[in-house]
């Protein structure tokens, strides 16, 4: 039903497009746009951000693919702990995995903002791209790998093609990740490794030019705009390239690997795991170790009322993150499902949904302290703007999801069933749903992270009691003294320990 | 095909709007008996120091926060006239000219001081039998060549209030040779506070590589109060020549609706009980003068009595040229 995306649309549009359009119609002027274009020193920033977002996908595409193919291919032990731990820094805060990256790469700022982005972004290929590979029959390549064809010649030529558009969606949207990118930025780039969005940042915030910053938030966007135009419209190319094997597009059980699978696995993914999990395991050791001794003291000063003495009380700080992070989940996935389901064969819906990835968070953030300021869209002081929020930039995320999953069940699929008496709605119960499920829980788990770990816009939103984890974290690192540190780094590992356990159990 | 979409949507719409439901039941209108204090992130008062206002004044106090001072004011000149609340705590003296000219306030006071130091780690110096700099011109000598960390100013409230103090220290004439000579000395700069004391300086928890940081002068006492271990006396120190003093204010924004209980507001914040009870909690000192300083404070926090200082109005008029030049200086 395509009307029903109009609901998720029109809360795009009240919640993004609104605010967005009263910043530009108040503070954007054509001179200062080609002001700030002509600028030496904003040129730099601007090829600074540039290469640094390509190279930092080509990074993850290469670490996250082995990890991809063994979770999509296999069905093992650990493959459960595998994406909850490579998921865990998805919504850890920049300032946790700074500190870890930088703990074992002190002083190379350039390689520390690239591996961090990586840390970051590997859950983005292997939760977009693996559902869609999931779904590619395995004796396709079984058959390929018969008739002497090698594991690459294979990947080339069977796979590549098939997970070709949910790759190009998620390397684009890591490329805009990375593009847009700030907190990284602000903890390892130093003072001369700057993008543009921490410009944004600095000439709204700290010099009060909020027409300059605006105006750097236009380019920026129309930057993104050509970057994802280019990408939709190969991805449309592959579309109707691959229309003739869509009779296999079926999910097929996880494989349980042999023991010379096992090793090929272990092989494959010992080093993409190490990349990503070494600044998470910095971080916990950091968390149990004081001034050289082992301690379990942060976790003490956590939960025994030192941390209060700073305004934060860890356990409605928990439950704040837990509620908004499952309200995030829930109305993202709802929405993203609408918007999918519509299978719209124009990029156009898609390219709506991306417009929250192209908008700087803080011209978003000061869109919507201007604009729902008056009656009766007096919001911008209510706790529920929050979650709302994150579900806006978890949305084009979450359909990017969802979609590949919904346009690869097969038509043949539903039509057999409707021809073997099952009615319409026991057809998307039984068949539907059930090849969806993947793509929906891991729409939800993005949403969840999404929201635990947005510091951007929300940052401008103002906040009575809604202390997030990243915000307690950044609060206690902002204080002198051992015990906050120390607790903050217990705050950060135990989000890694919980986090991965509640995947593990999920 | 078409209908159990539908179904799937109908479902999908009634979860949403049960979920528009709840939340808007809970975004009734602010009470009139409750006034907002708006402040940053980290202004967090003491647990239930407003309990005496309510009993006072039967009105409960709402704080809300949102990022730093810069996010902040940045905010309140984008809403000035309309505000997020009633009284406002916290902008300082180097964004008080920008928030007056947006006309923010209606009126501001100072509710608090402070100043902006060079810290020094008192192990790391006492170790090596090296003497602990005492002024900005020992800062750029060989002696300490790698050995300070400091803020981006454009980034940074420490960091601009050190700048600030090698201005008013300088003078317009000298300033930006005293920087040469500290970027020769290699100066390290990072973007914030948190990186430079936690993660690079050697004397607080990151144990990092620089024993001399830009902080602030309440810095000691703090790392007595939280320290891992019991400790009688600070392993920091403070370098009192190099203090910048930066003032904070408090003010009923332009635009509240509780005029007269936003100025009660005011008046409580000025009031001993709560000026008191910000040395252990802020880590800044009263500007009552009858409120009594906690002994640690007296002990191990640093208020010089001539600290550096500029006014607000020439810090607005010139932030953008003084951050222009020292970027090209130290940037280069």
């Amino acid at each position: 039903m395509r009307w029903a995306q109009a609901i998720p649309l029109g809360a795009l549009a009240v919640f993004f497009a609104f605010p967005v359009v009263t910043m530009l119609a108040s503070f954007a002027r054509p001179s200062d746009i080609t002001s700030t274009l002509t600028n030496a020193s904003l040129v730099r920033l601007w090829w600074f951000t540039a290469w640094q977002a390509a190279l930092s996908t080509v990074l993850t595409v290469a670490v996250a693919l082995p990890i991809t193919w063994a979770v999509s291919r296999y069905s093992f032990r650990f493959s459960k702990t595998l994406i909850g731990l490579i998921t865990v820094p998805f919504f850890m805060p920049a300032v946790v995995i700074a500190t870890g990256v930088k703990a074992v790469l002190p002083s190379a700022p350039v390689p520390a903002i690239l591996w961090a982005h990586v840390v970051f972004n590997v859950a983005v290929i292997v939760r977009i791209v693996g559902p869609r590979w999931a779904m590619l029959d395995t004796t396709l390549e079984d058959t390929a790998a018969d008739l002497g064809a090698t594991s690459l010649r294979t990947f080339r030529f069977i796979v590549l093609p098939h997970i070709a558009p949910a790759l190009k969606n998620a390397a684009a949207v890591v490329f805009l990740f990375c593009f847009s990118s700030f907190g990284v930025i602000a903890i390892l780039g130093g003072i001369k490794r700057r993008t543009i969005e921490a410009e944004i940042f600095t000439q709204a915030v700290n010099l009060g030019d909020t027409r300059t910053a605006v105006s750097l938030s236009v380019i920026q966007a129309v930057v993104i705009l050509i970057v994802f135009t280019l990408g939709t419209r190969q991805s449309r190319v592959t579309n109707t390239s691959r229309t003739t094997d869509t009779t296999n597009d079926i999910a097929t059980t996880l494989r349980i690997p042999t023991q010379r699978q096992r090793r090929r696995i272990v092989a494959a993914v010992a080093l993409p795991v190490l990349i990503v999990v070494a600044p998470l395991v910095a971080v916990i050791l950091r968390s149990l170790r004081l001034d050289g001794h082992f301690t379990l003291d942060g976790y003490r000063w956590l939960f025994n009322g030192t941390t209060e003495a700073v305004g934060i009380n860890i356990a409605s700080t928990l439950l704040t993150s837990t509620t908004f992070a499952i309200t995030c989940a829930v109305l993202t996935t709802t929405a993203a499902l609408m918007i999918a389901s519509a299978k719209n064969n124009t990029s156009l819906i898609s390219a709506l949904t991306a417009f929250p990835l192209m908008v700087s968070a803080v011209t978003l953030g000061l869109g919507l302290i201007v604009t729902f300021d008056q009656a009766p869209f007096e919001w911008r002081v209510e706790r529920w703007l929050i979650p709302v929020i994150h579900c806006v930039i978890a949305l084009p995320l979450a359909v990017r999801t969802l979609d590949p999953a919904v346009r690869a069940i097969p038509e043949s699929l539903t039509q057999a069933s409707a021809s073997l008496g099952a009615g319409p709605w026991k057809t998307w119960r039984r068949i539907e749903l059930p090849l969806l499920t993947p793509a929906l829980v891991r729409s939800a788990g993005l949403s969840a992270a999404i929201s635990l770990g947005e510091f951007g816009a929300t940052s401008f939103l103002t906040r009575s009691n809604s202390t997030t984890v990243p915000i307690a974290i950044s609060q206690l690192l902002g204080h002198p003294g051992a015990q906050l540190s120390q607790a903050a780094f217990a705050l950060a590992a135990l989000c890694v320990l919980l986090f991965t356990a509640a995947l593990r159990l999920a | 095909m078409k209908t159990p979409r539908i179904i799937s949507t109908i479902a999908a719409l009634t979860a949403l709007s049960a979920l528009a439901a709840a939340c808007s039941s809970k975004a009734t209108a602010p009470a009139p008996t409750e006034v907002v204090l708006v402040a940053y992130d980290a202004f967090t008062p003491e647990e239930g120091i407003f309990n005496d206002f309510t009993k006072d004044t039967g009105v409960t106090v709402k704080v809300v926060t949102a990022g730093d001072t810069g996010t902040m004011v940045s905010k309140a000149i984008l809403t000035a006239g309309n505000p997020e609340g009633d009284v406002m705590w916290g902008i300082d003296n180097t964004f008080l000219s920008r928030a007056q000219e947006a006309n923010v306030l209606t009126d501001y006071t100072p509710v608090d001081e402070g100043d902006i130091c060079v810290n020094y780690d008192k192990n790391w110096f006492a170790s090596r039998n090296i003497p602990v700099p005492t002024s900005f011109e020992d800062l750029a000598k060989p002696t300490y060549k790698n050995l300070l960390v400091v803020q981006d100013p454009t980034t940074s409230s420490p960091g601009l209030g050190f700048l600030l103090g090698t201005l008013a220290h300088f003078g317009e004439e000298k300033w930006r040779n005293y920087w040469t000579a500290l970027t020769q000395n290699n100066v390290k700069v990072v973007s914030d506070w948190t990186s430079a004391y936690t993660v690079e300086f050697s004397g607080s928890s990151g144990k990092g590589k620089y024993p001399l940081v830009v902080s602030y002068g309440s810095s000691p006492p703090a790392e007595v109060l939280y320290s891992a271990t019991p400790i009688d006396t600070p392993p920091t120190g403070v370098i009192e020549k190099t203090c910048f003093r930066q003032t904070e204010y408090v003010g009923v924004l332009r635009g509240t609706k509780n005029e007269a209980i936003a100025q009660k507001l005011v008046d409580f914040l000025l009031d001993t009980k709560f000026q008191e009870s910000m040395p252990l909690t802020l880590f800044v000192f009263p500007v009552n003068p009858n409120a009594q300083l906690p002994k640690l404070f007296t002990d191990f926090a640093v208020r010089p009595k001539t600290p550096l200082t500029i006014s607000p109005i020439e810090i607005e008029e010139n932030r953008d040229t003084w951050i222009d030049s020292w970027r090209s200086l130290v940037l280069r």
